[in-house]
Protein backbone atom coordinates (compact mmCIF):
# COMPACT_ATOMS: atom_id res chain seq x y z
CA UNK A 1 0.00 0.00 0.00
CA UNK A 2 0.67 3.57 -0.34
CA UNK A 3 0.33 7.00 1.52
CA UNK A 4 -2.60 8.29 0.59
CA UNK A 5 -1.82 11.94 1.19
CA UNK A 6 1.39 11.48 -0.62
CA UNK A 7 -0.62 10.07 -3.33
CA UNK A 8 -2.68 12.85 -3.32
CA UNK A 9 -0.05 15.46 -3.38
CA UNK A 10 1.32 13.27 -6.78
CA UNK A 11 4.54 11.41 -4.32
CA UNK A 12 4.71 8.15 -3.92
CA UNK A 13 5.38 6.58 -0.73
CA UNK A 14 4.86 3.35 0.76
CA UNK A 15 2.57 3.04 3.55
CA UNK A 16 3.77 1.99 7.11
CA UNK A 17 0.86 2.59 8.58
CA UNK A 18 -2.89 2.63 8.55
CA UNK A 19 -5.38 5.12 10.27
CA UNK A 20 -7.54 3.13 12.49
CA UNK A 21 -10.27 5.45 11.84
CA UNK A 22 -10.83 5.91 8.18
CA UNK A 23 -8.55 3.12 7.25
CA UNK A 24 -6.37 5.46 4.86
CA UNK A 25 -2.12 4.34 4.08
CA UNK A 26 0.65 6.65 5.69
CA UNK A 27 3.90 6.99 5.43
CA UNK A 28 6.73 7.66 8.27
CA UNK A 29 6.12 11.57 7.74
CA UNK A 30 1.74 11.53 7.34
CA UNK A 31 1.25 8.75 10.42
CA UNK A 32 0.46 10.41 13.68
CA UNK A 33 0.93 7.49 16.66
CA UNK A 34 -0.13 8.49 20.23
CA UNK A 35 -0.42 6.57 23.12
CA UNK A 36 -3.32 6.35 25.31
CA UNK A 37 -3.91 5.48 29.13
CA UNK A 38 -5.86 2.38 29.78
CA UNK A 39 -7.70 2.46 33.30
CA UNK A 40 -8.99 -0.92 34.93
CA UNK A 41 -11.19 -1.10 37.98
CA UNK A 42 -13.28 1.48 39.33
CA UNK A 43 -16.79 1.02 42.01
CA UNK A 44 -16.83 -0.71 44.10
CA UNK A 45 -12.89 -0.60 43.64
CA UNK A 46 -10.61 1.97 43.60
CA UNK A 47 -9.83 2.61 39.65
CA UNK A 48 -5.54 2.10 38.28
CA UNK A 49 -4.07 3.04 35.44
CA UNK A 50 -2.77 0.06 33.53
CA UNK A 51 1.03 0.25 33.31
CA UNK A 52 1.29 -0.37 29.61
CA UNK A 53 -0.44 2.35 27.26
CA UNK A 54 -2.41 1.51 24.40
CA UNK A 55 -1.15 2.55 21.45
CA UNK A 56 -2.75 3.85 18.01
CA UNK A 57 -2.19 5.53 14.70
CA UNK A 58 -4.35 8.26 13.38
CA UNK A 59 -4.21 10.14 9.95
CA UNK A 60 -3.75 13.92 9.95
CA UNK A 61 -7.47 14.42 9.73
CA UNK A 62 -9.07 11.87 11.54
CA UNK A 63 -6.54 13.25 14.58
CA UNK A 64 -8.11 17.19 14.18
CA UNK A 65 -11.14 15.34 14.25
CA UNK A 66 -11.16 13.48 16.88
CA UNK A 67 -9.03 16.38 19.35
CA UNK A 68 -10.11 19.40 17.79
CA UNK A 69 -7.49 21.69 15.89
CA UNK A 70 -4.76 23.13 19.22
CA UNK B 1 -4.23 3.95 41.50
CA UNK B 2 -4.04 6.62 44.38
CA UNK B 3 -2.50 6.13 47.06
CA UNK B 4 -4.03 4.87 50.63
CA UNK B 5 -3.72 8.45 52.25
CA UNK B 6 -5.75 10.16 49.35
CA UNK B 7 -8.07 6.48 49.19
CA UNK B 8 -8.94 7.19 52.90
CA UNK B 9 -9.65 10.92 52.64
CA UNK B 10 -12.17 9.95 49.65
CA UNK B 11 -13.53 7.19 52.12
CA UNK B 12 -13.70 9.54 55.12
CA UNK B 13 -15.24 12.31 53.14
CA UNK B 14 -17.80 10.22 51.32
CA UNK B 15 -18.69 8.60 54.42
CA UNK B 16 -19.40 12.09 56.09
CA UNK B 17 -21.18 13.55 53.11
CA UNK B 18 -23.77 10.90 53.87
CA UNK B 19 -23.96 10.73 57.77
CA UNK B 20 -24.72 14.81 56.95
CA UNK B 21 -26.99 14.40 54.07
CA UNK B 22 -29.07 11.15 55.11
CA UNK B 23 -29.35 11.21 58.95
CA UNK B 24 -29.79 15.06 58.60
CA UNK B 25 -32.55 14.32 56.64
CA UNK B 26 -34.31 12.26 59.65
CA UNK B 27 -32.91 15.10 62.23
CA UNK B 28 -34.81 17.56 60.19
CA UNK B 29 -37.94 15.49 60.04
CA UNK B 30 -38.20 15.19 63.51
CA UNK B 31 -37.46 18.97 63.70
CA UNK B 32 -40.61 19.69 61.34
CA UNK B 33 -42.60 17.62 63.24
CA UNK B 34 -41.84 19.19 66.40
CA UNK B 35 -42.57 22.67 65.07
CA UNK B 36 -45.61 21.38 63.56
CA UNK B 37 -47.02 19.48 66.72
CA UNK B 38 -45.19 21.18 69.78
CA UNK B 39 -42.08 19.81 71.32
CA UNK B 40 -43.84 18.31 74.33
CA UNK B 41 -45.78 15.42 71.68
CA UNK B 42 -43.96 12.04 71.53
CA UNK B 43 -42.41 12.01 67.80
CA UNK B 44 -41.24 9.34 65.97
CA UNK B 45 -40.57 9.67 62.18
CA UNK B 46 -43.93 9.13 60.41
CA UNK B 47 -46.11 11.25 62.57
CA UNK B 48 -45.88 13.66 59.79
CA UNK B 49 -46.53 12.21 56.74
CA UNK B 50 -46.65 8.29 57.14
CA UNK B 51 -44.67 5.84 54.95
CA UNK B 52 -43.95 9.24 53.18
CA UNK B 53 -41.78 10.32 55.58
CA UNK B 54 -39.38 7.28 55.28
CA UNK B 55 -39.63 7.63 51.49
CA UNK B 56 -38.45 11.18 51.79
CA UNK B 57 -35.40 10.45 54.23
CA UNK B 58 -34.70 6.92 51.69
CA UNK B 59 -34.45 9.57 48.97
CA UNK B 60 -32.20 12.05 50.70
CA UNK B 61 -29.82 8.96 51.06
CA UNK B 62 -30.55 7.57 47.69
CA UNK B 63 -29.19 10.39 45.89
CA UNK B 64 -26.54 11.11 48.47
CA UNK B 65 -24.97 7.53 47.59
CA UNK B 66 -25.70 7.91 43.90
CA UNK B 67 -23.86 11.23 44.28
CA UNK B 68 -20.96 9.54 46.06
CA UNK B 69 -20.45 6.56 44.42
CA UNK B 70 -20.17 8.38 40.85
CA UNK B 71 -18.37 11.65 42.52
CA UNK B 72 -15.75 9.60 44.75
CA UNK B 73 -16.19 5.61 43.40
CA UNK B 74 -13.06 5.69 40.66
CA UNK B 75 -10.78 7.15 43.40
CA UNK B 76 -11.28 4.33 46.22
CA UNK B 77 -14.33 2.27 45.46
CA UNK B 78 -16.79 4.36 47.35
CA UNK B 79 -17.55 1.78 50.03
CA UNK B 80 -19.19 4.15 52.73
CA UNK B 81 -19.74 1.62 54.29
CA UNK B 82 -17.89 -0.94 56.82
CA UNK B 83 -20.16 -3.62 56.42
CA UNK B 84 -19.08 -3.40 52.28
CA UNK B 85 -15.82 -3.45 53.22
CA UNK B 86 -15.89 -6.35 55.24
CA UNK B 87 -17.84 -8.35 52.78
CA UNK B 88 -15.18 -7.30 50.37
CA UNK B 89 -12.03 -8.35 52.49
CA UNK B 90 -14.06 -12.25 53.59
CA UNK B 91 -14.26 -12.89 49.74
CA UNK B 92 -10.65 -12.02 49.15
CA UNK B 93 -11.63 -9.11 47.41
CA UNK B 94 -9.99 -6.42 49.10
CA UNK B 95 -6.69 -6.45 50.75
CA UNK B 96 -6.80 -6.65 54.53
CA UNK B 97 -4.54 -3.70 55.42
CA UNK B 98 -6.68 -0.99 53.44
CA UNK B 99 -9.92 -2.76 54.70
CA UNK B 100 -8.42 -1.34 58.21
CA UNK B 101 -7.68 2.13 57.01
CA UNK B 102 -10.80 2.02 54.90
CA UNK B 103 -13.22 1.83 58.44
CA UNK B 104 -11.49 3.86 60.42
CA UNK B 105 -11.72 6.36 57.91
CA UNK B 106 -15.12 5.39 57.59
CA UNK B 107 -15.87 6.17 61.38
CA UNK B 108 -14.53 9.53 61.17
CA UNK B 109 -16.06 10.50 58.75
CA UNK B 110 -19.55 9.57 60.03
CA UNK B 111 -18.80 11.36 63.14
CA UNK B 112 -17.58 14.70 61.39
CA UNK B 113 -21.34 14.32 59.36
CA UNK B 114 -22.84 14.40 62.46
CA UNK B 115 -20.95 17.11 64.05
CA UNK B 116 -21.36 19.30 60.78
CA UNK B 117 -25.09 18.68 60.80
CA UNK B 118 -25.34 20.17 64.66
CA UNK B 119 -22.87 22.87 63.39
CA UNK B 120 -25.33 23.36 60.56
CA UNK B 121 -28.77 22.98 62.43
CA UNK B 122 -27.99 23.86 66.02
CA UNK B 123 -28.83 22.36 68.83
CA UNK B 124 -32.35 20.87 68.25
CA UNK B 125 -30.87 18.53 65.56
CA UNK B 126 -29.12 16.95 68.99
CA UNK B 127 -32.16 17.31 71.63
CA UNK B 128 -35.04 16.74 68.97
CA UNK B 129 -34.10 15.22 66.00
CA UNK B 130 -30.87 13.20 67.66
CA UNK B 131 -28.51 14.13 64.79
CA UNK B 132 -30.90 11.41 62.78
CA UNK B 133 -29.28 8.26 65.10
CA UNK B 134 -30.97 4.74 64.69
CA UNK B 135 -32.81 2.81 67.53
CA UNK B 136 -35.75 0.12 67.00
CA UNK B 137 -39.37 1.08 66.81
CA UNK B 138 -41.71 0.54 69.38
CA UNK B 139 -42.50 -3.18 69.72
CA UNK B 140 -39.11 -4.13 68.00
CA UNK B 141 -36.85 -5.99 69.48
CA UNK B 142 -32.97 -6.70 69.91
CA UNK B 143 -33.58 -9.92 67.35
CA UNK B 144 -36.30 -8.92 65.01
CA UNK B 145 -34.34 -5.65 64.45
CA UNK B 146 -30.96 -7.41 63.85
CA UNK B 147 -33.34 -9.64 61.66
CA UNK B 148 -34.41 -6.71 59.08
CA UNK B 149 -31.21 -5.19 59.16
CA UNK B 150 -29.78 -8.32 58.14
CA UNK B 151 -32.23 -8.47 54.96
CA UNK B 152 -31.66 -4.81 54.38
CA UNK B 153 -28.25 -5.13 54.04
CA UNK B 154 -28.17 -8.47 52.37
CA UNK B 155 -30.45 -6.36 49.58
CA UNK B 156 -28.33 -3.74 49.29
CA UNK B 157 -24.81 -6.22 49.11
CA UNK B 158 -26.60 -8.57 46.63
CA UNK B 159 -27.29 -5.30 44.10
CA UNK B 160 -23.31 -4.15 44.77
CA UNK B 161 -22.43 -7.46 43.67
CA UNK B 162 -24.36 -8.06 40.47
CA UNK B 163 -24.49 -4.08 39.40
CA UNK B 164 -20.95 -3.68 39.96
CA UNK B 165 -18.69 -6.61 41.33
CA UNK B 166 -19.61 -9.28 38.53
CA UNK B 167 -17.84 -8.60 35.44
CA UNK B 168 -20.67 -8.76 33.31
CA UNK B 169 -22.68 -5.58 35.20
CA UNK B 170 -23.62 -3.17 32.77
CA UNK B 171 -21.06 -0.08 32.90
CA UNK B 172 -22.11 3.09 34.46
CA UNK B 173 -25.20 2.46 36.53
CA UNK B 174 -24.04 1.18 39.96
CA UNK B 175 -24.22 4.61 41.72
CA UNK B 176 -28.08 5.36 40.52
CA UNK B 177 -29.06 1.70 41.01
CA UNK B 178 -27.16 1.28 44.60
CA UNK B 179 -28.68 4.17 45.52
CA UNK B 180 -32.72 4.16 44.62
CA UNK B 181 -31.88 0.47 45.97
CA UNK B 182 -31.03 1.72 49.20
CA UNK B 183 -33.85 4.73 49.47
CA UNK B 184 -36.36 1.46 48.68
CA UNK B 185 -34.69 -0.73 51.56
CA UNK B 186 -35.20 2.60 53.83
CA UNK B 187 -38.88 3.17 52.59
CA UNK B 188 -39.97 -0.15 53.93
CA UNK B 189 -37.19 -0.84 57.24
CA UNK B 190 -37.22 2.89 57.88
CA UNK B 191 -40.02 2.22 60.68
CA UNK B 192 -38.80 -0.85 61.68
CA UNK B 193 -34.86 -0.02 62.84
CA UNK B 194 -34.36 3.41 61.46
CA UNK B 195 -32.52 1.33 58.20
CA UNK B 196 -29.05 1.54 58.90
CA UNK B 197 -27.47 -1.03 56.54
CA UNK B 198 -24.80 0.72 58.15
CA UNK B 199 -22.55 0.55 61.07
CA UNK B 200 -20.61 3.82 60.44
CA UNK B 201 -24.27 5.75 59.59
CA UNK B 202 -25.34 4.90 62.97
CA UNK B 203 -21.95 5.29 64.44
CA UNK B 204 -21.63 8.80 63.66
CA UNK B 205 -24.93 9.98 65.15
CA UNK B 206 -24.34 7.88 68.31
CA UNK B 207 -21.74 9.12 69.24
CA UNK B 208 -22.51 12.83 68.26
CA UNK B 209 -25.49 12.37 70.82
CA UNK B 210 -23.32 10.83 73.35
CA UNK B 211 -21.02 13.88 73.16
CA UNK B 212 -23.59 16.67 72.40
CA UNK B 213 -25.95 15.71 74.96
CA UNK B 214 -28.80 13.83 72.95
CA UNK B 215 -30.60 10.90 73.65
CA UNK B 216 -28.57 7.67 74.54
CA UNK B 217 -28.52 5.14 71.96
CA UNK B 218 -25.77 3.50 72.69
CA UNK B 219 -27.23 0.49 74.25
CA UNK B 220 -28.87 -0.55 70.76
CA UNK B 221 -25.58 0.16 68.77
CA UNK B 222 -24.89 -3.34 68.42
CA UNK B 223 -27.49 -3.94 66.03
CA UNK B 224 -26.20 -2.00 63.81
CA UNK B 225 -22.65 -3.81 63.55
CA UNK B 226 -24.30 -7.42 63.46
CA UNK B 227 -26.81 -7.07 61.04
CA UNK B 228 -25.51 -5.39 58.28
CA UNK B 229 -22.04 -6.98 58.86
CA UNK B 230 -23.65 -10.65 58.41
CA UNK B 231 -26.12 -9.66 55.77
CA UNK B 232 -23.29 -8.02 53.72
CA UNK B 233 -21.70 -11.44 54.40
CA UNK B 234 -24.58 -13.73 53.54
CA UNK B 235 -24.89 -11.60 50.30
CA UNK B 236 -21.36 -11.82 49.00
CA UNK B 237 -21.17 -15.53 50.02
CA UNK B 238 -24.67 -16.06 48.14
CA UNK B 239 -23.65 -14.36 45.57
CA UNK B 240 -20.33 -16.02 44.47
CA UNK B 241 -22.39 -19.46 45.10
CA UNK B 242 -25.83 -18.66 43.03
CA UNK B 243 -23.39 -17.55 39.59
CA UNK B 244 -21.35 -20.09 39.84
CA UNK B 245 -21.43 -22.52 36.27
CA UNK B 246 -22.22 -25.81 36.81
ZN1 LIG C 1 -7.86 8.89 9.21
ZN1 LIG D 1 2.83 10.39 3.25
Amino acid sequence: MKCYICAKEGRDSDAVAICIVCGMGLCMDHAIREENDVWEGGYPFPAHKVKQRLPRILCPECAIAMKGEK
Amino acid sequence: MASLMRRSVAELVGTMLLVYFGPGAAAMLLMIAARESGPLQSLTIGSLGGLADWLAIGLAFAIVITAVIYGLGRVSGAHINPAVTIALLASKRFPATDAVAYIVAQLVGALLGSYLFYLSAGMDAVTIGGLGATAPALGVTFWMAILAETIGTFVLMLIIMGVAVDERAPPGFAGLIIGLTVGGIITTIGGLTGSSLNPARSFGPAVGDLLLGGPDVMGVFPIYIIGPILGALIAVFFYDWVVKED
